[in-house]
């Protein structure tokens, strides 16, 4: 993030500890993140390095043990349940590995289903939804079931789903592991001229070096700790 | 989008789970109503048995005649019995008022006597709403109630050896204790539906009765039948008010406080029957708790990605009651279909039922559409799969979202 931005997303200290059986993990520890307007950030680092722990951490999916997390200048530690989830809807987009399409959905409804979650009308979020789709270019498919989708076009339809509700930030773990390389570079394309076009910040938590090399800055993390740039 | 639509969605997307649990819920409910139907015809056929064997909607008699310790009606405790009757039959609700003379004494055929239990009556008006006229298996029922015939229970007619036309000998002391005696022919032979009655049953005119017992103006005890059963208990305090207008400071009943028999099993048939309805509760709520159970199970995964979107556990929760509730009213209205399928096989088999206890007769099956059973039946499939929906859902979405996400 550039020198005296204010970061609209930021971890302070976090530290997360998981209990296996009777073995204490310790997935990420003393982690200083900020995400700034219009970013787009490579977390790298390799399996078991915590990168999916500190995108859950930043979504508001799970609680740090230590440290905050701070979305749009509000520490969200004290913050209940139901105000957490309406942070995630209204400010936060996410895209999974797997795509996690509501199967039941068509491609416009998994689209209009975060819009008709704030209150939307049903008419207004179709609408938009079909606008969302065309411009990554599914509008043909706004009527399909997820079923009938490649991966590909899945995740196309989860980063519309994403954008929703026009997100400060979207928090992608991995959207380009489950798909082959061609379609991998269609999708990390598609996120950066989102990024350009939209100001929307993304924080990608990736092997992928293409998305390391397409990404504006990068962190890497190893042991649940942040590497410090050489 | 609705959580109906959604729920609709999610019950096809399984088909052959659903049809199961469907299937479950299909049986459960046409197990309730047909049993539901089926204890309530028995109820009814019991009910109507009971009020059409002789006791009537009401009675009016003599506040004596039915105090605890009295064992008996018999004897003409009233003494104006055609003003009472003149009084209840002007109640627009009484369909018939019938006085009835009882008495007991010895009847006589040749060398034998044996006692009897004997009851003057109006023919014609007890043959219009009651059942004795049609237990008459041989013979004929008695005719005007000036008649000087009688009717005797078959097991009597049997102690005394006589048969129709044969003529018999009844002695009974009068009101003042006088002995007295009549001569009279046998018009019928009738088959009470008790034996031990069977074996005492007499039943003559008023008049014969009258004279024998010296009481022309007495009766035992005035049964009423109402155009509507139902109005009993309100018809009754309405016709005492009359009585009593009327100067007649007599007592009154309904026929559920003289049926005795009839609340007993009607309490067995409850107990049975709630018994049997908390056992099907009980084995549909495990039967669906489990593949809804399944269908959770399977969904933990969408459950975190939804709750990542920012949708509230309590919608979620919503959206699995109303899968829940789509399979049960699903299931109730195919149950409803199948046992009216069920039932009309049922009342076509000419199956007959053994006779109740007491009963000499037994009767051809009948499952009567009972709306109460197919409501209570519909609201407890309906809840036991709110509840089997609602449980396994409230469980997923009080994991940590990151736990579900990761759920595989």
């Amino acid at each position: 993030m550039p020198p005296g931005a204010v970061p609209i997303l930021s971890g302070r200290n976090l530290g997360r500890t998981y209990t296996l059986g009777a073995t204490q993990v310790r997935a990420l520890a003393g982690v200083d993140i900020e995400i700034g307007a219009g970013d787009f950030l490579a977390l790298q680092g390799p399996s078991g390095s915590g990168k999916t722990t500190l995108i859950n951490l930043l979504g508001l999916l799970d609680v740090p043990d230590e440290g905050e997390v701070v979305l749009d200048g509000r520490p969200v530690a004290a913050l209940d349940e139901e105000s957490l989830a309406d942070m995630r809807r209204d400010r936060l987009g996410f895209v999974f590995q797997t795509f996690s399409l509501v199967p039941v959905l068509t491609a416009a409804e998994n689209v209009a289903w975060p819009m008709s979650l704030r209150g939307l009308r049903e008419s207004e979020a179709r609408t938009r939804a079909r606008a969302l789709l065309e411009r990554v270019g599914l509008g043909a498919r706004a009527d399909a079931r997820p079923d009938r989708l490649s991966g590909g076009e899945r995740q196309r339809v989860a980063i519309a789903r994403a954008l929703a509700n026009e997100p400060r930030v979207v928090l992608a773990d991995e959207p380009t592991a489950n798909l082959d390389s061609v379609t991998a570079s269609e999708i990390l394309d598609l996120m950066r001229a989102l990024n350009e076009e939209r100001g929307v910040a993304f924080v990608v938590a990736t092997h992928d070096p293409r998305v390391v090399a397409g990404a504006r800055r990068s962190a890497t993390l190893r042991d649940g700790r942040l590497v410090p740039a050489a | 989008m609705s959580p109906w639509s959604i729920a609709l969605r999610n019950v096809t997307r399984n088909p052959r789970r659903s049809v199961l649990t469907g299937c479950v819920v299909t049986f459960g409910f046409c197990a309730f109503a047909l049993a539901g139907g089926f204890m309530s015809q028995s109820l009814e056929g019991l009910r109507d048995g009971t009020i059409r064997g002789g006791i009537g909607h009401l009675q009016f008699a003599d506040p004596a005649a039915f105090a605890e310790g009295a064992a008996t009606t018999a004897g003409g405790g009233l003494t104006d019995a055609p003003g009472i009757a003149a009084i209840l039959a002007a109640d627009p609700a009484v369909a018939e008022v019938l006085p009835r003379l009882e008495f007991t004494g010895l009847v006589a055929a040749g060398d034998r006597s044996v006692p009897f239990l004997g009851t003057g009556l109006d023919p014609a008006a007890e043959a219009r709403v009651m059942d004795a006229p049609r237990l008459v298996v041989e013979g004929a029922w008695l005719g005007a109630r000036s008649d000087r015939a009688l009717v005797l229970g078959t097991g009597l007619a049997a102690a005394l050896s006589v048969r129709v036309g044969d003529t018999v000998t009844l002695m009974t002391t009068t009101r003042d204790g006088t002995l007295n005696a009549v001569d009279a022919p046998v018009a019928g032979l009738a088959r009470v539906p008790f034996r031990e009655l069977n074996d005492r049953y007499l039943a003559t005119t008023l008049d014969l009765a009258a004279d024998l017992l010296a009481n022309r103006d007495g009766a035992s005890k005035i049964v009423v039948v109402l155009k509507d059963g139902r109005g009993a208990p309100a018809a009754l305090p309405r016709l005492l008010g009359s009585l009593a207008a009327g100067g007649h400071a007599i007592a009154g009943w309904t026929w559920i406080d003289l049926a005795p028999f009839y609340r007993q099993v009607r309490t067995l048939y409850l107990g049975i029957f709630g018994f049997m309805g908390a056992l099907l509760v009980v084995m549909v709520l495990l039967a669906s708790a489990n593949t809804m159970m399944m269908a959770v199970g399977e969904r933990v995964r969408e459950i975190g990605t939804l709750r990542a979107l920012g949708t509230r556990a309590r919608f979620i929760r919503r959206l699995f009651l109303a899968e829940g509730l789509v399979l049960g009213i699903g299931g109730c209205l195919a149950g409803a279909l199948l046992s009216l399928v069920v039932r009309f096989a049922l009342n076509h088999s000419g199956i007959v039922l053994p006779p109740p206890p007491g009963g000499v007769e037994g009767s051809v099956l009948h499952v009567r559409i009972y709306a109460a059973a197919y409501g209570a039946g519909a609201l407890a499939m309906i809840l036991t799969l709110a509840a089997a929906s609602w449980l396994p859902a409230r469980r997923a979405t009080r994991l940590r979202i990151v736990e579900a996400l990761a759920h595989v």
